[in-house]
C-alpha cells in the first residue's frame, strides 16, 4: 500500500484544523458577544457548507480558482501560485468546507459560560482581551477540543470537493479518500479496503480519545 | 394512533416502489454520451422503445455492474472492462467493438497554429490535463503519445488528473489547465463547441482505442429482454455507425 495519500489526508487536515481554528476563535466570539445588525445572515453563510453538497462548493472554488478568472488570475499575478490542482488550494477549500464544525462547538462552549464570569474578570480589572484568553477559553476547552476533532475528522472525510479541485496528483492532491475511490474505479478492491481500514481504524482511535478526555474535563467541573 | 403511525410508515415506505419501468437503461461511458444522446433519439424513433442513458467513467460502471447495477447494456471506452465483464460471466455473449475514438489536444487560448504535443514543454504551459491513465483509455493513450515524442519527462509534473474525460473537459474549458487531451468525440459535440481550440493527435503515437459494448445479463428474464437486444443489434448498424462517424469515430 502506498502510505502517501493517507499522510497527504492527515497533514491536510492537521494544517486545516490549526489555521481554522485560529480563524474561528474570533468569529466565534463576536457572534456570542458581539453586537450588530445581520446577525442571522452572517450565521446562514457559516452553516452553508454543513448543507450544500461538496460538489458545490467544488464547483464554484474551480471557477474561481481558475486563471481565467478574475480572483485566479490575481493570486497567480501576484503570489505566482495557482490554487487549483494544489496543496494550498485543497487546504483553503478545506477550511470552507468545514467552517461550522469548528465554529458552532466553540460558539456553544462560550455561550454556556455564565455572565458572571466576564463580569468578574472586568471587575478585577481585566481587558476585554485578557478576559477571552486567561478566563473564557480556559473554560470551555471541552467544547474547543471538540471542535477542533471535529473539524479534523470532517477534513480527513472530504471527497468531493477534492475531487472537484485537486486533479489527483500523486503526493500533492491525491488524499486517501481520492486513493480509494481511484482503486475502486481501477476494480482493485483490495487496496481499496486497506486506505479504507486504515482511515476508520485512525478516525475511530482520534474519536475515542478525545470523547474520553472531554468526559473527564467535563466530570472535574461537575463535582458529584 | 399507533397503527395509524405504522400505516402512515409502510404507505410511505411503499411509495417508493413503483412498477418496473419498461425503459431500457444503457450504461454509458463518458465520452460517447453526447453520441449515445443522438443514438437514443434513432432507436426511440425506429423502436418505439423507450430508454435511459447512465453516464460515468467505464471504471465506475463497471463496478456498479459487478455489484449488481441494474443496466441491460454498457458501451464502454475500451475493450477490457467490458472483458472484465464477461470474464466475470456478467454476459452470455462476448463483448464487440463498435467504434474506434480519436485522441485530440484541446485548448481554451491556445490558437490551432501553436497547439501540437511538442509544445507542452514550453514554458508558459504549467498544466496539463488528462483522463486518469489507470481508468481511462484516452488518458491511456495521452501518456503513450508523451511517451513516443520523448516528452514525459519533461511533462510529467505538469499533468493533472481528471477522474474520467468529462472532468477532464471541464479542467480544459475553464482553463484551469492550460491544454489538454481528450476525444474528439467531446470536442465535435453541440455542448463543446466553440469552447476553446483543438488539434487531432497523429493516430500512429497511440494504440488505437477500440471501444466495445457488452448486452449485460441483467435483462435476460425480464420484459426488457426484447428491447436491450434490439438496441443491442441497433448499436453495430449502419445507421448508428453513421452517427458514430459524425462525431469523430472511425
Amino acid at each position: 500500500m502506498d502510505t502517501q495519500p493517507l499522510w497527504l489526508t492527515f497533514k491536510l487536515a492537521g494544517i486545516t484544523s490549526v489555521l481554522l481554528l485560529v480563524i474561528a476563535l474570533p468569529i466565534a466570539y463576536w457572534l456570542v458577544f458581539g453586537k450588530f445588525k445581520g446577525r442571522g445572515i452572517v450565521e446562514a453563510l457559516i452553516g452553508m457548507p454543513l448543507v450544500l453538497p461538496p460538489s458545490v462548493i467544488g464547483f464554484y472554488l474551480l471557477l474561481a480558482f481558475s486563471p481565467s478568472h478574475w480572483f485566479g488570475a490575481v493570486i497567480e499575478e501576484y503570489l505566482g501560485l495557482r490554487l487549483v490542482f494544489s496543496f494550498p488550494g485543497l487546504v483553503i477549500a478545506s477550511i470552507l468546507y468545514s467552517l461550522p464544525f469548528m465554529i458552532y462547538p466553540i460558539r456553544a462552549g462560550l455561550q454556556s459560560l455564565p455572565a458572571s464570569l466576564r463580569e468578574a474578570s472586568y471587575t478585577l480589572g481585566k481587558t476585554e482581551w485578557q478576559t477571552f484568553t486567561r478566563v473564557l477559553l480556559p473554560n470551555c476547552k471541552p467544547a474547543i477540543l471538540t471542535a477542533f476533532v471535529l473539524t479534523f475528522a470532517h477534513t480527513v472525510g472530504e471527497f468531493g470537493v477534492v475531487l472537484m479541485i485537486g486533479g489527483n496528483i500523486p503526493g500533492v492532491t491525491k488524499v486517501a479518500s481520492v486513493a480509494i475511490y481511484n482503486e475502486v474505479e481501477a476494480l482493485n478492491y483490495p487496496a481499496a479496503n486497506a486506505y479504507a481500514m486504515v482511515l476508520f481504524a485512525i478516525t475511530f482511535i482520534i474519536l475515542l480519545v478525545v470523547y474520553s478526555i472531554n468526559n473527564r474535563l467535563l466530570r472535574v467541573r461537575q463535582p458529584a | 394512533m399507533n397503527k395509524l403511525y405504522i400505516l402512515a410508515f409502510f404507505v410511505a415506505l411503499l411509495a417508493g416502489c413503483s412498477k418496473p419501468s419498461d425503459k431500457i437503461v444503457v450504461a454509458t461511458a463518458a465520452n460517447v454520451q453526447y453520441v449515445m444522446k443522438e443514438i437514443q433519439q434513432e432507436f426511440e424513433k425506429e423502436s418505439g422503445k423507450k430508454m435511459e442513458i447512465v453516464v460515468a467513467s467505464s471504471g465506475k460502471l463497471t463496478t456498479q455492474i459487478r455489484e449488481g447495477a441494474p443496466f441491460d447494456v454498457f458501451v464502454s471506452a475500451d475493450t477490457k472492462y467490458p472483458e472484465e465483464i464477461y470474464k466475470n460471466g456478467g454476459s452470455d455473449q462476448k463483448p464487440e467493438v463498435y467504434a474506434t475514438g480519436a485522441l485530440v489536444l484541446w485548448s481554451k487560448n491556445i490558437p490551432e497554429a501553436d497547439l501540437k504535443p511538442e509544445a507542452l514543454t514550453a514554458e508558459n504551459i504549467k498544466k496539463i490535463a488528462i483522463p486518469n491513465p489507470k481508468t481511462a483509455p484516452y488518458g491511456e493513450a495521452a501518456l503513450q503519445v508523451l511517451n513516443a515524442l520523448k516528452i514525459y519527462e519533461q511533462t510529467e509534473k505538469k499533468l493533472v488528473y481528471g477522474e474520467s474525460i468529462a472532468q477532464t473537459a471541464q479542467y480544459i474549458t475553464t482553463g484551469s489547465a492550460e491544454a489538454g487531451f481528450n476525444a474528439l468525440s467531446i470536442v465535435l459535440s453541440p455542448e463543446m463547441k466553440g469552447k476553446g481550440h483543438y488539434v487531432i493527435v497523429d493516430s500512429s503515437l497511440y494504440t488505437p482505442i477500440q471501444q466495445a459494448a457488452i448486452l449485460l445479463k441483467h435483462s435476460e428474464d425480464s420484459p426488457k429482454r426484447e428491447a436491450s437486444e434490439q438496441f443491442y443489434k441497433f448499436l453495430y448498424s449502419a445507421k448508428a455507425k453513421a452517427i458514430f462517424k459524425k462525431y469523430g469515430y472511425k
